[in-house]
């Protein structure tokens, strides 16, 4: 067993309320890959604290290297060779490249940074993973998935052993993906040991060599990922099989009820039309970057639109801003509910009637409580919102039910047209499934569904029909059934050629 | 009967922010008697009248800065606007304008400050501690010109009805300024708790991006939160202009702090979204009986400003560690930064 350089035995964290962690043990092999799986709420990221001294563990045993650790903290977790790349990117954006990959461990020269030396060695570093960036850039200039690759010099540069990767691929283009798992590859290779927690499954063929379940805050099961298959670890993951993935429901299309014409919104809007009948969901695919918020936003007045038309029921609309799009039922479920859908420390009560105030006012902006209530409880009924009580601060959900929060305060508008920005992004598997079968719900109740998702294998399961965006066009249109990812991605990577 | 009792008690309990609000009261009763203790007088029915006089321009200005502040910004000009409404007014009435006709002006003045402040902060995007950092000046430069530069000379017997009305008049045993903050905040109260405005103002200051995709037209809303500030601001400028009698170029000088400070004593979060206006009233209550109090016990000023000060950052402190559920934690954690530091 000499071979384990981390080995957690028994480990149990408690949270008031919670039993976060119970009895739980885990263990990583130098030069390997490992995928720590489950749902939200599992248990990975907790776990992944105790082992970098965020959180300190109830009961249990950590063995680093052999060694047997006591009273862990995140410093001394550095200083042995355990480094975290958060989910969010914890970079001081106004600093440079090399700022960053040194923050709190500045080399300096008699009382004075030694800057030149910074910058050459974090020069050094960012070369050994063939990464062309100038270690004096401004970190807040670079593309989200050079600054993943800075996160990772900077682990590199404590010399660690021991990489923890929380969601490296959620903000990165499929290209972006192959170059960043050929890194993960090579420090494989030089005998890291590295965790990598992911809610995309799809992926994990390319890089994963075990994987590690959990569940509900316990161990299920290890195993080598040759000797498995996704049907396998997904119902591992939720405790039962999931036998439709992507459930679908044919409708019959019939009238056309929503069509945009000849939008233009700046360079990342050009010339859009669509069409959209009831009884249908569009997906709308492509990559990062490729307009499709932008677009959404656009139809929603949140950005200026510099021309074009949008139709509803066969009338024409003006949306100048989103108040006038909610009073005309086309709505937004935005692709990060935090930023953009809820406030989070309003009571998911008020969230869901924020938009709707205008029909629960009685005099003088007087707002009837009573009516508020019945709204809120209505919606938390239709979706399945679990929660303790209405009251609570909309940020104590989960985050399947956050986003259905987001979805109830628009159905409590009697939208007609729903655009789905992301949806399912980081929240599980289960939840998903939900969230799909909301959107299944309102195509039967004849109103319109827009589908953003970046998720090819959920767009190709959900959607009626597809449409795919590069560079702020429109490239492609085709029926689910005659689409296929390959058909997509060269839809979606088709870009102007630039002539000389 | 009792379980009746019980459930208005927990829905009383259950509203948002109430917490800290009961916490400060006992925080406040325990003040009381401890001046008490040191000066039985503080409990005369003539200290506890002036005591109470004393507090109400803390809450009325208290109240237009929670609004502010809720939404998520800040107003530093309510000293200044306070100064100009005592300057204006008392201006006009000296040139024989009829007081009440010179306060409604005062008032159009003052709400034209909070408007122009709105429409920097939503409007142009100005970084509010900024925009109204500007206003400020100009507001109390607005102060210095109206008469030249120097106070203004007594208002005389024609506005002793203006005088009655906001200082010296008593009505059903309390002195008229009492009634006057708590008319307004009875108004205030209601449209922040009650009304559509009122939950916008949350919602912007909860998060502005989600709250204008969600129809919130925010740039309105903020502006209104400004416009209440200047307004509460230049009725405490007509207050201070009936106190003394007369214009003075520097009255409300730091009041924009007063304001800050009876807000988040009160549990209103400088980070928006988070407080109530009870809050507010509690939170000028403590700092009006530490300042009458200490004055009471006969504490030299310099030590008064220092108590006061402590206090403000030991209520924001409390509120930290509470919220943050981990009072050990959020010191270990102090600790441990500052150690980094080193």
């Amino acid at each position: 067993m000499a071979d384990y350089i981390v080995e957690l035995l028994n480990v149990t964290k408690i949270f008031p309320g919670v039993k976060a962690l119970d009895n739980v043990s885990f263990n990583l092999k130098a030069g390997e890959i490992l995928a720590l799986l489950g749902e939200n709420g599992a248990g990975k990221s907790t776990l992944m604290k105790v082992l970098s001294g965020v959180y300190t563990k109830d009961s249990g045993l950590i063995k680093v290297f052999g060694e047997i650790v006591e009273g862990l903290t995140p410093k001394k977790a550095q200083d042995l060779g355990i480094a975290i790349i958060h989910q969010e990117l914890n970079m001081c954006s106004h600093l440079s490249v090399a700022e960053n990959i040194f923050l709190g461990r500045e080399i300096v020269r008699n009382g004075i940074l030694a800057q030149k030396e910074m910058n050459a060695e974090a020069k050094k570093i960012l070369d050994s993973l063939s990464l062309d960036i100038d270690p004096e850039t401004i970190v807040g200039t670079l593309p989200v998935s050079k600054q993943q690759m800075v996160e990772i010099a900077k682990a590199l540069s404590t010399n660690a052993k021991i990489l923890i990767m929380d969601e490296p691929t959620s903000a990165l283009t499929a290209k972006e993906i192959e170059e960043l798992f050929k890194i993960i590859r090579k420090l494989r290779d030089e005998g890291r040991g590295i965790v990598y927690i992911s809610h995309r499954l799809e992926e994990l063929r390319y890089i994963v060599d075990r994987v590690t379940i959990l569940r509900d805050g316990q161990f299920i099961k290890t195993m080598d990922f040759k000797d498995t298959d996704m049907r396998e670890i997904i119902s591992l993951m939720v405790g039962r099989d999931i036998k439709e993935k992507y459930p679908r429901i044919e409708c019959g299309v019939r009238k056309k009820i929503f069509e945009v014409k000849n939008l233009n919104a700046g360079r990342m809007v050009r010339n859009i039309n669509l069409e959209l009948y009831e009884g249908e969901i569009v997906g709308i695919a492509g990559l990062m970057g490729a307009g499709r918020t932008e677009t959404s936003r656009a139809i929603f007045g949140a950005d200026p639109k510099d021309s074009g038309e949008i139709w509803l029921h066969g009338r024409k609309v003006t949306i100048n801003s989103p108040a006038d799009a909610i009073r005309e039922g086309i709505v937004v479920v935005p692709e990060d509910r935090k930023k953009y859908g809820l406030c989070t420390k309003l009571s998911i009560k008020n969230n869901i009637s924020l938009p709707n105030l205008n029909r629960l006012i009685m005099f003088l902006g007087y707002i009837n409580k009573k009516q508020e209530n019945i709204m809120s409880q209505t919606a938390v009924d239709n979706l399945k919102i679990k929660l303790t009580s209405a009251d609570a601060n909309a940020d104590s959900l989960s985050g399947g039910n956050q986003q259905k929060v987001v979805v109830g305060k628009w159905l409590a508008n009697n939208s007609k047209i729903i655009i789905f920005d992301e949806p399912t992004r980081g929240i599980d598997v289960a939840a998903k499934v939900e969230i799909y079968n909301i959107m299944n719900q309102l195509k039967r109740q004849g109103i319109g569904v827009l589908f953003i998702s970046s998720e090819l294998p959920e767009i190709l399961g959900i959607s009626d029909r597809i449409i795919v965006m590069c560079d702020g066009r429109i490239t492609g249109e085709m029926l689910a059934s005659e689409a296929t990812q390959d058909k997509i991605l060269e839809l979606a990577t088709k870009f102007e050629t630039k002539l000389a | 009967m009792e379980s009746k009792r019980k459930n208005v008690l927990h829905q009383v309990l259950s509203i948002r922010g109430m917490g800290q609000v009961v916490t400060v009261s006992a925080g406040l009763l325990v003040l009381c008697v401890i001046f008490g203790a040191l000066n039985p007088n503080f409990y005369s029915g003539r200290n506890i009248a002036n005591l109470l006089r004393q507090i109400a321009p803390f809450i009325i200005v208290g109240i237009g800065q929670s609004y502010v502040l809720i939404t998520g910004n800040i107003d530093l000009s309510i000293g200044s606007v306070l100064g100009m409404s005592c300057m204006i007014s008392a201006t006009l009435m000296t040139k024989g304008v009829n007081p009440w006709a010179a306060s409604l002006i005062t008032m159009i003045a003052c709400i034209m400050v909070g408007f122009i402040n709105g429409g920097l902060v939503s409007g142009f995007k100005l970084p509010p501690f900024i925009a109204t950092l500007g206003t400020m000046t100009v507001a109390r430069g607005i102060a210095q010109l109206v008469n030249n530069n120097m106070n203004t000379d007594a208002i005389g017997e024609s506005a002793n009805g203006f005088r009655n009305f906001f200082y010296y008049g008593k009505t059903l045993s309390l002195y008229n300024t009492v009634w006057v903050a708590l008319a307004l905040w009875l108004v205030f109260n209601f449209i922040l708790s009650q009304t559509k405005v009122g939950r916008h103002i949350y919602a912007i200051g909860s998060n502005i991006e989600a709250a204008k995709l969600s129809g919130v037209n925010t740039a309105v809303t903020t502006t209104i939160a400004y416009i209440v500030s200047a307004f509460c601001a230049g009725v405490t400028g007509l207050i201070t202009c009936a106190t003394g009698g007369l214009g003075t170029m520097d009255a409300g000088t730091s009041y924009e702090l007063y304001a800050v400070a009876a807000s988040v004593i009160g549990g209103v979060s400088t980070l928006g979204g988070q407080g109530i206006l009870l809050g507010t009233i509690v939170g000028a209550c403590v700092w009006g009986v530490m300042q009458n109090g200490l004055q009471f016990v006969g504490a030299p000023v310099a030590l008064r400003n220092i108590v006061i000060g402590i206090i403000v950052i030991v209520s924001v402190l409390a509120d930290v560690i509470v919220r943050s559920g981990k009072g050990k934690k959020s010191i270990t954690r102090f600790l441990g930064v500052s150690l980094k530091i080193k």
